[in-house]
């Protein structure tokens, strides 16, 4: 293995944006996997919240209107290579808020779905998903980190 | 105040926002400083509105009252729970008390876990990473106790109307297994509120910051924990019919700093423990759900109750068919924001981004008021500044 892909390998900085959900799937990805209990530091994974040091966003929440130019401003300042999680309902397909049923539609707030603003690796469904299963994720991309150049 | 009056006396203006390492959730800062000190503060928080509200117009209601619940991701429960209960109250449901006994067990699980939160992000916010991570680690036993209670760690779905959700039932098998969570639960929470109390690091840090007075915390309309730790004992449990069997005492501080909110909340865990002790210990032995009720026709209802951040109002009127018309839910954090913004003036810029944590804003629930102007396509969130101006021309 190349001295280049060990060493991304072994420090991987995860980037958190909370695009407008309810807070859930957030309060799950910073205070629950990143806390000494589930500690996904034990996979060499940082927080990070400088998207010029990040080699993962993950999203939560239906992007709302007015936070997509935001999210699409950090996603492009981050260097590639990068990976996109949308973590939750809300940021697979917009939760909640974009599939009411009938004719109701969906809210006109939210753009609904990460998909539609920036391009997305890796999808983890659940209101909110549990710890176990964001570790999982988390795990199963890094890999691919190492493939992508 | 104009932006031009805040041009005279700032110096510098600071943006914090929208995506900030400080902040965790979308909103704007604006702090404005002379000389390092902060002089005025404005908070913008319109980047999460989601348009509930009227998103649940024309619902059915019990559809309706669970996207109430997706309204806070921390504070889930007490949201479906006052909305259902104004719907109960409005429509005249009986409601077994095992059901409010587990409502309320909710509740005090919600308050602590919401607390602990907040505990965790004003030492991180402080730089004391190990206090911080204490404070995720005692809350990592409640998620797991609300798990265990209700099956999800964030959204429980405790009440639904006439009752609560049978999966949110509680046996005795699992109430024995409760009050066991409950115990190491109470002894870790001691043991911090002991040690982290005591750190004179830690109080000489926190303890002159963030001063909020007793006049302004009436007059900026703070809520729940800040209005008590200014002084004022106020708490909308007393008055909810639901608490009546509970004995607990409301805490209230004096000082108005960063010091006393972190305090009176840190014991207001206590409290909450307290409560859910009680609860468990006198459960009833009944059918916790009430299924003789109708749907219809019902008029405007409201009801008030106590989150973790203070009063929650729901209200809302039914059609025949029983569908929502005009729900309105208004949260704590809403009116807490001038509190926040005025608790900064005065420090040093270093300390606002602790002190408007110490607030503990929660702005999920709060981004409202979005104009959209389609004549000339642009979208704003009306500030107090334009509803102003709109109130004096209205007179004209
Ligand atoms: S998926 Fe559920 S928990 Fe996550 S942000 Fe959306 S509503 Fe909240």
């Amino acid at each position: 293995m190349m001295l280049k892909e060990t060493s991304r390998k072994n420090a991987v900085h995860i980037m958190l944006v909370y695009t407008g959900g309810c807070n859930g799937c957030d309060i799950e990805v910073v205070n629950a996997v990143l806390s000494p209990f589930y500690d996904l530091e034990q996979y060499k994974v940082m927080l990070t919240w400088n998207p010029r040091e990040a080699d993962i966003l993950a999203v939560t929440g239906p992007v709302t209107k007015k936070i997509a130019p935001a999210l699409k401003e950090i996603y492009d300042a981050i260097p590639e290579p990068k990976l996109v999680a949308a973590i939750g309902a809300c940021a697979t397909v917009g939760g909640p808020y974009a599939n009411l049923g009938g004719d109701l539609g969906s809210s006109d707030q939210i753009i609904g779905g990460v998909e539609k603003v920036i391009p997305v690796d890796a999808k983890l469904p659940g209101c909110p998903p549990r710890p176990e299963d964001i570790l999982q994720v988390v795990a199963s991309v890094i890999p691919l980190l190492a493939e992508k150049r | 105040m104009a932006d031009t009056d805040r041009k005279d006396r700032a110096e510098y203006e600071v943006p914090l926002g929208i995506v900030h390492s400080a902040l965790l959730e979308p909103f704007r800062t604006r702090l404005f400083v002379d000389d390092e000190t902060v002089v005025d503060a404005e908070i913008t928080y319109d980047s999460a509105h989601r348009g509930i509200e009227r998103i649940m117009e024309g619902m059915p209601v019990q559809k309706g009252l669970i996207i109430t619940e997706r309204i806070c991701g921390i504070c889930s429960h007490i949201h479906l729970w006052n909305g259902t209960r104004m719907v109960e109250q409005g429509l005249g449901i009986e409601v077994p008390q095992r059901a409010h006994h587990i409502r309320v067990i909710g509740n005090e699980l919600e308050r602590i876990h919401s607390h602990l939160l907040f505990l965790g992000h004003a030492f991180e916010i402080l730089g004391h990473e190990t206090f911080s991570m204490r404070c995720f680690m005692l809350r990592e036993p409640v998620q797991n106790i609300l798990f265990f209670l209700s099956g999800n760690r964030v959204h429980y779905t405790i009440s639904v109307i006439g009752g609560i959700r049978p999966r949110a039932d509680i046996d005795k098998e699992k109430r024995r297994t409760l009050l066991g969570m409950l115990n190491s639960l109470e002894e870790g929470c001691k043991n911090f509120a002991n040690r982290a109390l005591k750190d004179s690091l830690i109080v000489s840090r926190i303890k002159e910051i963030g001063y909020l007075s007793k006049d302004d915390a009436v007059k900026y309309g703070a809520l729940g924990p800040n209005l008590r730790a200014s002084g004022v004992c106020e708490d909308v449990r007393t008055r909810v019919s639901e608490y009546s069997n509970f004995d607990f005492d409301i805490i209230v501080y004096d000082g108005g700093a960063v010091l006393d909110r972190v305090a009176c909340r840190v014991f207001e865990v206590l409290e909450s423990i307290k409560i859910i002790r009680q609860a468990l210990e006198t459960l009833p032995d009944e059918e916790p759900m009430n299924v003789d009720f109708e749907i219809g026709e019902m008029g405007f209802s409201t009801s008030y109750n106590e989150a973790a951040r203070g009063e929650i109002y729901d209200s809302c009127a039914l059609d025949e068919s029983g569908r929502i018309k005009n729900y309105i839910n208004r949260t704590p954090s809403m009116s807490s924001i001038s509190a926040m913004e005025v608790s900064c003036i005065g420090d040093h810029l270093t300390d606002a981004s602790l002190i408007i944590a110490s607030c503990d804003p929660c702005l999920t629930c709060t981004n409202r008021i979005t104009v959209v102007d389609e004549n000339k396509g642009r979208e704003y969130v009306l500030g107090p500044d334009e509803i102003r101006s709109m109130t004096r021309r209205r007179r004209i």
